[in-house]
């Protein structure tokens, strides 16, 4: 009886062993090929023996020109690669916002204010304490003070308000921690989907602390809960072409504005998931901070599924029948959301994947377009590219997809459900809570690579792939140190209320 | 949901709503249970107003006084928490951190004016009252309402459900809050269940007579009254009152009467429950013919009734409904609250007013300090149509100098 199980056992190991194998094979094809050719080398040297190696280097006959114009072909064409190489993006620092204890919304709060709010429409009420129930948030999630009002007063004061409040605190964090001074600040780049004044939020900023005159701002707006790893994107573009240059990147969701007053079910899903949230982020060209910086930047892939109708419509603002504004989320997104997942593996996958995997990946490719074999998809093993994973944090079901698709274990994704379970969605921030929580827990090593995923409307899959450049302490703030202790917890399938 | 006051008729207006709560989450399942003395006082409130002069107040925000209420709430959380019933109907609190619900309002008054009137029962608009009920589950157990005067004074009323504790812990909580605002750390100790009933060593084990049974209320806990009760308030000392009364009443005279004032052997330090003594007094001889003396005398040999009301509250699992203030025309005590030791910028309110809602038949009577020392304030609750009676006759003693309405 005992022995049934072993043979699968053994076979397993075996299994892994043969994996291992054939991994290490691969990935260092090179150097296993470079250790035979360096030993027949030696060997020849040892057997010819120091009088003939002279002789042999006598008869080159090497003269003054040919070393001088040997020597300069190395040179310019070593300096041709060092001038045409991209610069190095520095991840110098970022600050995270956390939240005032007097704008915490635990669960009971919540539908409390939902029943008094919409006492028309029960069947509204009912449906958000379902979605509460499921969703994955904790007790400790905030919304802005405007919306703790029954009924909420979102007047556009209200909603300045809390945008001076979200971005400051983050930005006078960042100050403290990179010793940053505002006029220092060569580029500035600001992004919230939802709430666009005139003057805009990056103006916003550069009154405040009185940026300098020829600051490069931009501010994005319209873009989703992907539009920070946009940002980045933009900032590493223009750190491109300006030298010697730091880009400071705000990346928000202001909430106040968009509560969504109506009783459309659809329409009412994002009152329950989305949260005040704010990250402030540092990045530079300097070579300067290459010994501080905490991540270079490697790779950032942005891919765009809006040429199809599905894909374009599935998260769409829009009026109710009552001529409230909310945002629709359509009942596909998650097919979405993995459809533009695949598309944007497509192309990370061969800039990140060790060559054993993309080996395995074309071979299969292969085999199922050119010769039909009935062989499942092969999926390739992210984790062996990756030793730590932040997926946006859009809702618990955006993060089981994610975690089936791409074959993740809990520990891959325990930052993303924790930072939903601690902030809730923070849209466009949340990416950055995540990276925290990982630094917080102590696990960040010199070395590690991170990938963050970002979805967003339009439908947008954007992914950014960082390297940490130094070990980094736990930090002493920041928004996690006061219950990383607690962390991380069990949060059930259905909490009931 | 129906409102117990009229919206913007008079000079305090404008009501928006929110809600405050504890700063950190409670965990998961936790419960309170209310003891037997805190059942059989569910169908009263307390309501109390706290008024503060412009230099005082006028820089304090919203924000601020709400920041402090967080503070305040993380160390008695379970005040936030909603009722629930148990299956055998039993009520019990669910620690949900729901929280309480603050009101802000506008007053087009000065304090100065506000205090103008001597009959402090306008004092009630300055604070937002709801029964608990119909639905349990959704009725905060505390209502907060801050009113702004014209000339920047602010007034803090609470509508405090008698079943987390009595005017002693009320007080108590405010005050701490007051402490809290001023920067200091502050501290509520958390009573085991044990150390909240009460043993009383003279216990005759007859039943009690200051509490009284009523027809079950249900989930709508408002105490049944067939009176319409007003209320008026003016300068005089308690224990005349009753003679006053028996004087009006005629036969039946009220020869029992109920006696609410703090507990003696009281715990130190305070928490928020039901601790006050309740005793009776019954006398066999006319209250109205009596001397003051010997009333007074009857007074002072009041019995503790707490144990046997605690354990009548008990009964039936806790599922049935009392009242206990004006079951028997009750007196409370409330000289020794330190109202007015929640100072902000050391500074005292100008004006402390406490009544309770949910006064059955029989009437009420409380007694408060007042702002300036050594002088009460007597706050009478009485049906309509009995309250000419009493307050002739107490003009006749020559304790009251004017009347209300002007007369």
């Amino acid at each position: 009886m005992s022995q049934a199980p072993m043979p699968d056992f053994s076979s397993s190991v075996k299994l892994k062993y043969v994996k291992l194998g054939y991994q290490y094979l691969v990935n260092h094809f090179l150097s296993l090929l470079l250790i035979p050719i360096m030993a027949i080398i030696a060997v020849e040297l040892l057997r010819m023996g120091p009088e003939e190696i002279l002789n042999v280097w006598n008869s080159l006959h090497f003269d003054i020109v040919q070393v001088l114009c040997s020597s300069f072909l190395v040179i310019f064409i070593s300096t041709v690669y060092f001038m045409s190489k991209p610069r190095t993006i520095y991840l110098v620092d970022y600050s995270c916002y956390k939240p005032p204890v007097t704008c915490r919304v635990p669960f009971a709060t919540f539908m409390e204010h939902s029943r008094l709010i919409l006492k028309d429409s029960p069947k509204s009420v009912e449906f958000q304490m379902r979605i509460l129930e499921r969703s994955g948030l904790g007790e400790e999630t905030c919304l802005p003070p405007a919306i703790h009002y029954i009924p909420p007063t979102p007047t556009m004061d209200e909603a300045r308000s809390e945008a001076q409040m979200v971005i400051f605190t983050a930005m006078d964090d960042l100050f403290k921690k990179t010793g940053l001074l505002p006029k220092d600040i060569d580029i500035l780049i600001v992004n919230c989907s939802l709430f666009s004044p005139t003057p805009s939020l990056s103006a916003m900023v550069i009154n405040k602390y009185k940026l300098r005159s020829n600051i490069k701002s931009f501010n994005l707006s319209g873009m989703g809960c992907s539009a920070g790893l946009i940002s980045v994107d933009l900032a590493r573009d223009l750190l491109q072409v300006h030298p010697n240059s730091n880009a400071v990147i705000v990346s928000t969701e202001i909430i106040t504005p968009n509560y969504y007053k109506g009783n459309e079910r659809a329409m009412l899903l994002p009152n329950c998931l989305f949260r005040m949230g704010s990250a402030a982020i540092l990045m530079s060209n300097r070579r300067s901070d290459r010994w501080r910086a905490k991540y270079k930047l490697c790779h950032l892939v942005r891919t765009h599924r809006g040429a199809d109708d599905k894909s374009y419509y599935c998260v769409y603002e829009q009026e109710d029948r009552e001529g409230k504004i909310g945002i629709n989320l359509s009942k596909d997104l998650m097919a979405i959301a993995g459809e533009a997942l695949k598309a944007n593996i497509t192309t990370i996958g061969p800039l990140v994947l060790p060559a054993s995997e993309q080996l395995l990946f074309l071979l299969s490719l292969i085999g199922r377009k050119i010769f039909n074999l009935k062989w499942k998809p092969y999926i390739p093993d992210f984790k062996l590219a990756f030793e730590h994973f932040c997926i946006h944090a859009g809702g618990r079901a955006v993060i089981d997809e994610l975690q089936k698709n791409l074959q993740l274990s809990g520990e891959h994704v325990e930052a993303s459900r924790m930072t939903l379970h601690r902030f809730g969605n923070t849209s466009s921030s949340s990416l950055w809570y995540e990276l925290c929580y990982i630094e917080s827990k102590g696990r960040m090593r010199r070395g590690d690579r991170v990938w963050q995923i970002a979805f967003g409307s339009g439908f947008k899959c954007n992914s950014a792939v960082w390297k940490c450049n130094r070990t980094i302490k736990t930090p002493k703030d920041g928004p996690w140190s006061d219950c990383i202790d607690r962390y991380p917890v069990f949060i059930p399938e259905v909490v009931k209320l | 949901m129906p409102r117990l006051q009229e919206e913007g008729s008079g000079p305090v207006h404008g009501f928006w709503m929110s809600t405050v709560g504890s700063a950190r989450p409670t965990e998961t399942g936790t419960v309170h249970q209310p003891t037997g003395l805190d059942l059989a006082m569910k169908l009263h409130y307390i309501k109390s107003v706290y008024i503060y002069s412009a230099e005082t107040t006028r820089d304090l925000t919203v924000m601020h006084v709400k920041e402090t209420f967080f503070t305040v709430l993380d160390q008695i959380s379970w005040i936030t928490g909603r009722l629930r019933r148990r299956d055998s109907g039993r009520p019990f609190i669910k620690c949900n951190d729901c929280g309480t619900r603050v009101v802000e309002s506008q007053c087009d008054l000065t304090v100065d004016e506000w205090l103008c009137a001597p009959d402090r029962s306008v004092d009630e608009s300055l604070v937002y009252h709801q029964p608990i009920g119909p639905e349990l589950a959704y009725s905060p157990l505390i209502y907060i309402q801050m009113t702004r005067f014209k000339c920047g004074g602010l007034a803090i009323g609470f509508s405090w459900a008698h079943i987390i504790g009595d005017p002693h812990s009320l007080s108590h909580f405010f005050n701490l809050w007051t402490r809290a605002l001023a920067g200091e750390q502050i501290y509520f100790p958390k009573t085991s269940d044990l150390e909240r009933c009460f043993q009383n060593p003279n216990s005759t084990g007859k039943e009690p007579v200051s509490i009284k049974r009523v027809d079950p209320v249900g989930d709508l806990w408002v105490a049944p009254s067939n009176s319409k009760m007003t209320t008026y308030s003016f300068n005089i000392l308690s224990g005349i009152i009753w003679k006053c009364i028996a004087k009006s009443r005629g036969e039946p005279e009220p020869v029992t009467i109920t006696i609410i004032r703090s507990d003696p052997n009281g715990l130190k330090p305070r928490v928020v429950r039901n601790s006050q003594m309740i005793s009776s007094v019954h006398v066999d001889f006319s209250v109205a013919e009596a001397k003051l003396e010997e009333i007074v005398k009857a007074i002072g040999k009041a019995t503790d009734e707490r144990s046997e009301i605690n354990k009548i509250g008990e009964s039936d699992d806790g599922a049935l409904d009392f009242v206990v203030y004006g079951a028997k025309l009750t007196f409370v005590d409330m000289s020794e609250v330190g109202f007015y030791d929640a100072k902000v910028k050391d500074t005292s309110p100008r004006s402390v007013y406490c009544n309770v809602q949910g006064i059955g038949d029989d009437g009420e009577v409380v007694v408060l300090p007042a702002a300036v020392e050594e002088e009460m304030v007597v706050t009478v609750t009485l049906p309509e149509d009995e309250i000419e009676k009493v307050k002739w006759e107490l003009k006749k003693c020559g304790l009251i100098k004017a009347l209300i309405n002007g007369e």
